[in-house]
């Protein structure tokens, strides 16, 4: 191939080449040679062009494959390119500079140096591997690192960069899926009607076999094309999509189509199937020998891309459609050496009759009864072996080999069933026609054409017509009564499976299995279909059983003495070709919330991290204590100090002076109506009937099951109005429960979620008091506005007559003075601005949620789902206080009673360590275990949910379930920290700091 | 996508709505733990057409659906008010009964 | 080549009746000893257990489908037992013991593969979890790290350690995680315990449970058109996805939830990653196959229903999370998506033992993560049947915990990574 020969002179003459632009050319690298095709030319029918059969090598047996459909259906057409495994060669188009390469392959596709295991398939039995290298024990794991690196096919390109694809909708009245004649047909008949419809159609070209294929009643199929075509695109209700493939279907006739490098999520009223068929192979020893195809493919090769396909050709046919090849490789001037019909001569019909004299008078002879029993051939077919059938799979003695490059096989047709399947349709066998057929069809889907087992053309498309009135009916666009369309051509032969001692008789090609493959898993006990699946591998391959489920069904069904219907064919699960996953990953969806503060973290330089949705700042490193990306790990040590740095000055300087912090994650819901305290009352634990105007109360939500799962500040700001506070993650859940309680008892209250119409903060610190004075003209005096106090009012912004409407809350999480002011959202980076402004004088530095969490565990207070898990009842976090004992009933109070009235197992306690483990730096961490003693049998009794250095305490403090046993104030527990060694903790009594609550309460 | 015809707002993707479980009655406040046991774990989970609450996340709204549990098939969608009488007459029986008293709790020692 | 394979090749004739794994079909007896419904890898599990350490094996395992053809064809094959609770890694422990010796216990190779498995953290919160699961196991000496983004680099080179706005900040690495070929530990259970005397009966549905006086005493089964009725002394309910149907049949309820489970599967490629990768926060995990195929779970459906049928919302989330943990995945292509049912009980943990019924036993709500349980859950319930006492392994895990209200505390060490 040094030499590329001119474009042209292998080229059949026009009309065939429908698919090509014969001024252009195009070349690219197979297997380091320079290929020169047409344009219009997919990568597979240039190098057939170029005479190159050979693409790839075989999953099993490396043994050489080439085309098998031309249609995209088949694994022997697969390919590697650059940076994408498993390209199928015949729908890639032929671009210049594509470098491809054959797969599976050990050196290359002509020289493969594994294809010695192609002589060794006899010691290779269906399922060997579960019978070998496994004895003696341990040497499995040398054995599987051998097989792993002969397993899969192509090389993926773990560089690649994710190219652009995205996602979109369509809605229609019908969608056709499948544009032959009978998809057209149907098309037109809705469209005509007044459907809104939409066409697809996999291939490049409208019309499905009328594009490639011969017909026993249409003489000039091209030109019904052009005629339907043109109808199809002029007419104002049908939008046509070409190259696009529906590939799967989902309920309520969802439609995921694939078209260029976008995702159409597809809705359908009403969709009519009309995927066709497709031909099956005739199983004989050597029938995967390149040169060795189906007629149909043989058919697109010379009309889509005017290839000649081969020198001397002989055709295997069981129906007509063999005869329609031969009569058309004849007047391409291929020379026929043999038509060999499986049938007798007898049961042909009238029109095939007709069709053998034609192929007589043109001076070529027909063989009734007779098979191929063997296809030879190193790279390329080059004899075929004929004998007479004697009775199903039997043959005669040899009767003659005769030379050849090419053989076309017409055994039958399978109904593109997959999609119709995974609707819910059922495929049963006829065997009078030796055909699946399809049945029990849900509502709003039909099947025409011969999907639906009607293959003569006019028939075909009076079907087509025929499932759009059935569509329209469903409209309730046309009452039309729904004709019946018959057919009775038969297009299966029934047995065209010719086992051979020598095995290599191909039932899938892609998983290189044999007839005796099959029929010994069978004799092996696994006689369900799904178990030969499973066991022998077939219809598991890339072509997902297109060609090997039909004649796998009737194998299992003779060895299993069952008929093929009770045998059937494995589950069509989704996606009915292989499909990028970048279809589904689309653009890449990752949402996730900024608060309206979010910029000011980010200028002040703060590390953030994700809180559920949100993006919350953890601290504020100061310059130089910057860390990017996921070097910050908590897990490194600089990393670490880094942290524990900065949250030990922000929260000393809580302690001291004044800090900011952003909480407007918090949830927040209100509750207004002359029965919002009611609705408190039954949904959270406490009792809020009498909770004064003015105030907030702690509120618990327990679960059905009695496990504490939120909590919150619940604020009355009149008789009849509530402002509830949740945690970040939580608040979706409360909201969903509160409404659903709500529906049944109908209280007078509306619920509203509020959660992202307020931003918020916590002003906290001894000098709070003095940043907000003069920001608003609210009491906050001790006494005017006291600890759980909430109040609403307006915040001044200094410079300007605006006033900004705010909740204030005097709440207490971290242990000092602080007020949470809660603002509509679009005033949260003002508020921050004032208030950051209004705190200079004070020294005022924001503090994160890192600090804030060792500023409340110094104060003793936990955090729902870091100090409670998935069991923790009120008693447990030493809530029982929260829970009212009286009222009637609140959310979970059967299970809360229930739980707490069984002995307690544990509890979660405060504890200190001694001052020697903080020079010896063995710092438990949120996780380690608390044992039941230090003992070698020791068990687990609980863990660490929460410890930090305090620099206020001085100490190592923390807070961890323990066993019931060790909660005593002044015992001791065991935890094991990093590295296995064991520290000693002491229960101390919560707080940790300022027990007196004077601090918060100042 | 499954289509759910929700009863405010017409027919929506199911991935708008939230499933919210099996419509049945709280037990009696008074009925024994195991009744309550009962309740909170022991959902019928069996086949056939099986009334559910579901939840419509934008609007938060929540309806009664009866569904096919096997077949997935949503046989009809309606506002919780028009559930039938029974049900109806169940939750607002419990609903009398729970907050009208007070309830017994017993305190077990640690 | 091995010396096992040579045989093969040298003997035209295989397979001779005896290199059949499980006998042909027989027809049913009027009475067994044990009658065991499910015939999945629990259900064989517990025969060949019975029959090889407790000598009982009049005993027959019986199956609406076929064998293996429920949770243990869908599955996606994890074997782990890094868990959270005491009482879970101690019995999942036990189980990936047994797992190790079986191909060679069964003389049939189950392919089981040694990988690790890694769980991502991408949240402080999951970090405390993990260091948690990280100590407990090794308490009881599992193999178990909590790793940082280096080690984790070094495992799985094409991780993208900043996926979406959570990059990956630690990883709960599982030394003895692993992964096996699914379909051949109930083939090799069943040619176990076929051998040892046991009957498989296939495509045989159990239409109804008699009891009598509050025990059983017999079950009605189909095969075909035919009905019989079978007399049995004990019976063994295995049948996960199904659980609440077939107990409803003996007159009783679970604690059970039953709700699809989906997964899928590319195209086979050269192979290039080794553990079992989970990111619970992504929904996500993905392991690559011994035929090359990368194989993708997520989360459950988020309903309840008794169908298989797959959709394309599950399948656009979990793939899209996918490819921000992998971004070259994107331009592999998926080849297969399929589903599976799961009884889902609220504490995430199994329910093993007696039930509401004499001599009626319970193997049911394994959820998600019941392949890997199969060989102990097999051996525990065979000594229960054997015995009639509940062994202390699987004592926390009896359906009798709900009623108190006391459940396991597991949450959090199952979801997203089976």
């Amino acid at each position: 191939m040094n030499n590329p020969a001119p474009v042209f002179r292998d080229r059949l003459p026009e009309p065939m080449g429908l698919m090509l632009e014969r001024q252009k050319t195009v070349e690219f690298i197979f297997e380091g040679e320079r290929i020169t095709g047409i344009k219009g030319d997919t990568l597979g029918s240039a190098l057939l062009a170029n005479q190159q059969w050979v693409w790839s090598r075989s999953f099993k047996y490396h043994r050489p494959r080439g085309p098998l459909t031309l249609a995209g259906h088949d694994a022997n057409s697969l390919v590697q390119l650059p940076n994408e495994p498993n390209a199928l060669a015949d729908r890639v188009p032929a671009i210049d500079g594509l470098d491809v390469t054959g797969q599976n392959v050990n050196g290359s596709v002509k020289k493969d140096k594994d294809a010695v295991l192609n002589h060794f398939g006899r010691f290779m039995p269906v399922g060997f591997y579960y019978r070998a290298f496994y004895k003696p024990k341990g040497v499995w794991d040398w054995w599987e690192k051998q097989i792993r690196v002969k397993a899969g096919l192509g090389i993926a390109d773990l560089k690649f960069k994710p190219e652009y694809y995205d996602k979109a909708f369509l809605h229609h009245d019908l969608v056709v899926v499948g544009s032959g004649p009978a998809g057209m047909m149907a098309a037109l008949k809705a469209a005509d009607a007044g459907a809104d419809v939409l066409l697809l159609e996999e291939h490049t070209l409208l019309g499905g076999s009328l594009a490639y294929s011969e017909f026993s009643d249409c003489n000039n199929p091209e030109q019904l094309r052009q005629e339907l075509m043109a109808k199809v695109r002029q007419h104002a209700n049908i939008t046509v999509m070409t190259e696009a493939v529906c590939n799967a279907w989902f309920t309520d006739n969802w439609l995921p189509v694939l078209q260029g490098k976008r995702l159409y999520k597809v809705r359908a009223k009403q969709c009519i199937m009309v995927t066709g068929a497709y031909e099956q192979h005739v199983v004989f020893r050597g029938n995967d020998i390149p040169g060795v195809i189906f007629s149909s493919a043989v058919m697109r090769l010379m009309k889509l891309y005017a290839v000649k396909p081969g020198e001397r050709a002989a055709v295997l046919t069981g129906n007509e459609d063999g005869y329609l090849t031969a009569l058309m490789l004849n007047r391409q001037g291929i020379q026929l050496c043999a038509v060999i019909d499986m049938r007798q001569a007898s049961e042909l019909s009238h029109t095939e009759k007709n069709l053998v004299d034609q192929l007589h008078q043109k001076g070529v002879q027909v063989r009734f009864g007779q098979t191929v029993y063997e296809a030879k051939g190193s790279q390329r077919l080059e004899f075929i072996e004929v004998r007479a059938i004697t009775s199903p799979g039997e043959v005669s003695a040899s009767l003659e080999t005769i030379p050849c490059d090419l053989l076309c096989m017409s055994a039958g047709y399978m109904p593109a069933y997959q999609l119709i399947c995974q609707a819910g349709g059922q495929l049963s066998y006829d065997d009078q026609r030796a055909a699946f057929s399809l049945r029990n069809l849900p509502d709003n889907l039909y099947i025409a054409g011969s999907v639906n087992g009607i293959h003569r053309l006019s028939a075909v498309m009076k079907d087509g017509e025929r499932a759009a009135i059935e569509a329209l009916n469903a409209l309730e666009l046309s009452d039309e009564a729904v004709p019946d369309v018959f057919c009775d051509q038969k297009v299966n032969f029934h047995w065209p499976i010719f086992k051979h001692p020598k095995g290599k008789d191909f039932v899938d090609f892609d998983e290189d299995l044999q007839v005796k493959d099959i029929v010994n898993a069978t004799r092996m006990g696994y006689r369900d279909i799904q178990l030969v699946k499973r066991f022998s591998t077939v219809g598991m391959g890339p072509s997902q059983g297109r060609h090997s489920a039909l004649p796998t069904a009737r194998l299992v069904a003779k060895a299993t003495q069952r008929t093929v219907s009770e045998t059937g064919v494995t589950t069509a699960r989704p996606p009915l070709t292989p499909e990028k996953l970048a279809y589904m990953a689309g653009r890449g969806f990752d949402p996730y919330r900024l608060t309206s503060m979010h910029y000011r973290h980010l200028e002040l330089g703060a590390k953030m991290i994700p809180a559920g949705l949100w993006m919350r700042p953890a601290f504020y490193p100061k310059e130089g204590q910057r860390l990017t990306g996921s070097a910050a790990s908590p897990l490194l040590l600089q990393a670490r100090n880094i942290r524990n740095a900065c949250i030990e000055n922000e929260s000393l300087h809580v302690r001291t002076k004044v800090g900011l912090i952003d909480v407007s994650t918090l949830g927040g819901i209100e509750l207004r109506g002359p029965d919002a305290a009611e609705l408190m009352n039954r949904i959270y634990t406490f009792g809020f009937l009498k909770q004064p105007v003015g105030k907030t109360r702690y509120a618990v939500l327990t679960n059905e099951q009695g496990v504490v799962i939120d909590d919150g500040v619940a604020c009355r700001f009149d008789e009849d109005h509530f402002y509830v506070t949740a945690t970040t993650t939580g608040v979706d859940n409360v909201y969903r429960l509160m409404t659903f309680w709500n529906t049944q008892w109908q209280l007078d209250v509306d619920i509203t979620n509020v959660s992202s119409a307020y931003a918020a903060v916590n002003l906290a610190g001894p000098d709070s008091r003095k940043v907000l004075e003069g920001l608003t003209d609210l009491d906050l005096s001790r006494e005017g506005f006291p600890y759980l106090a909430c109040r609403e009012g307006f915040l001044n912004v200094p410079g300007c007559e605006h006033k900004i409407p705010a909740r204030f809350l005097r709440v207490g999480f971290v242990g000092e003075l602080g007020y949470e002011l809660h603002v509509p959202s679009r005033y949260g980076e003002v508020l921050w601005d004032i208030l950051m402004a209004a705190g200079q004088p004070f020294d005022i530095k924001p503090f994160g949620v890192e600090t804030q969490r060792l500023l409340r565990l110094e104060k003793g207070h936990i955090i729902i789902g870091q100090d409670t898990d998935g069991m923790s009842h009120p008693s447990e976090v030493s809530l029982g206080w929260a829970v009212s004992k009286k009222k009637p009933y609140f959310n979970g109070c059967r299970a809360v009673d229930i739980v707490m009235k069984r002995p307690q197992t544990r509890k979660l306690v405060g504890f200190r360590l001694s001052a020697e483990y903080l020079v010896q730096n063995q710092k438990p961490e949120e996780g380690h275990i608390v044992l039941s003693d230090t003992g070698s049998d020791s068990s687990i009794t609980g863990n660490v949910t929460s410890c930090e250095y305090s620099p206020t305490a001085n100490a190592i403090i923390g807070m961890a379930y323990v066993g019931i046993e060790q909660s005593e104030e002044g015992g001791q527990f065991p935890i094991r920290v990093d590295g296995g060694s064991v520290v000693m903790a002491s229960v101390v009594s919560l707080p940790f700091y300022d027990k007196e609550q004077t601090r918060q309460e100042a | 996508m499954k289509v759910m015809t929700c009863p405010l707002n017409g027919p929506r993707n199911i991935n708008e709505f939230v499933f919210g479980g099996e419509v049945t009655p709280l037990p009696d406040l008074q009925a024994p733990d195991q009744a309550w046991a009962e309740h909170t774990f022991y959902s019928y989970n069996g086949t056939g057409v099986v009334r559910e609450w579901w939840f419509h996340s934008a609007s938060g709204y929540w309806f009664v659906a009866e569904r096919d549990r096997t077949t997935d098939q949503i046989i009809k969608t309606y506002d919780p008010s028009e559930l039938a009488a029974d049900i109806r007459t169940a939750m607002l029986d419990v609903d009398r009964k729970m907050f009208g008293v007070e309830r017994k709790t017993e305190e077990v020692a640690p | 080549m091995p010396f096992a394979l040579l045989k093969y090749g040298l003997n035209g004739d295989f397979p001779f009746e005896k290199d059949a794994d499980l006998p042909p079909p027989v027809s049913l007896k009027k009475r067994y000893d044990v009658v065991i419904i499910g015939g999945g890898g629990h259900g064989v599990a517990t025969a060949y257990y019975l029959a090889k350490y407790h000598g009982i094996t009049n005993v027959a395992v019986l199956e609406k489908g076929y064998l293996g053809g429920g949770n243990t064809a869908r599955n996606t094959a994890v074997i782990r037992s890094n868990y959270l609770t005491s009482d879970g890694v101690k019995f999942y422990s036990e189980s990936v013991k047994l797992f190790q010796n079986l191909s060679n216990e069964f003389d049939f190779n189950i392919m089981y593969s040694k990988r690790g498995q890694l769980t991502l953290a991408h949240t402080d919160a999951a970090i405390r979890g993990f260091r948690q699961r990280t100590e407990v196991n090794k308490h009881f000496g599992g193999k178990t790290e909590l790793i940082g983004p280096k080690e984790i680099k070094e495992l799985v080179p094409t991780l993208n350690m900043n996926p979406g706005h959570q990059p990956v900040l630690a990883g709960l690495w599982h030394m003895d995680g692993a992964t096996a070929r699914h379909d051949a530990v109930a083939w090799g259970y069943a040619k176990g315990a076929t051998q040892r005397g046991v009957e498989l009966h296939q495509l045989t549905e159990v239409t109804d449970v008699v009891v009598e006086n509050g025990k059983v005493t017999a079950v009605k089964a189909k095969q075909g058109s035919v009905d019989h009725i079978i007399e049995c002394g004990v019976v063994v309910q295995a049948v996960a996805g199904h659980s609440s149907l077939l107990a409803e049949k003996a007159g009783f309820r679970l604690p059970i939830t039953t709700y699809p489970l989906q997964a899928m599967v590319t195209q086979p490629v050269k192979p290039f990653l080794d553990p079992l990768v989970s990111s619970p926060a992504f929904h996500c995990y993905v392991q690559q196959t011994g035929r090359g195929e990368l194989v993708f779970g997520g989360g459950s459906d988020p309903y309840p229903l008794y169908n298989s049928r797959s959709t394309l919302e599950l399948k656009e989330e979990l793939l899209a999370h996918a490819v921000e943990l992998f971004p070259f995945m994107a331009n592999l292509k998926l080849m297969r998506q399929w589903t599976g049912l799961t009884d889902m009980t609220s504490d995430y943990s199994p329910i093993m033992g007696e039930s509401p019924v004499q001599n009626y036993y319970l193997d049911a709500g394994w959820g998600t993560w019941g392949f890997k349980a199969t060989p102990i859950c097999g051996k525990t319930m065979a000594e229960l049947v054997a015995t009639g006492k509940t062994p202390s392994l699987i004592k926390p895990f009896g359906a009798e915990r709900f009623n108190d209200f006391r459940q396991v505390n597991e949450m959090g060490a199952t979801a997203a990574s089976h």
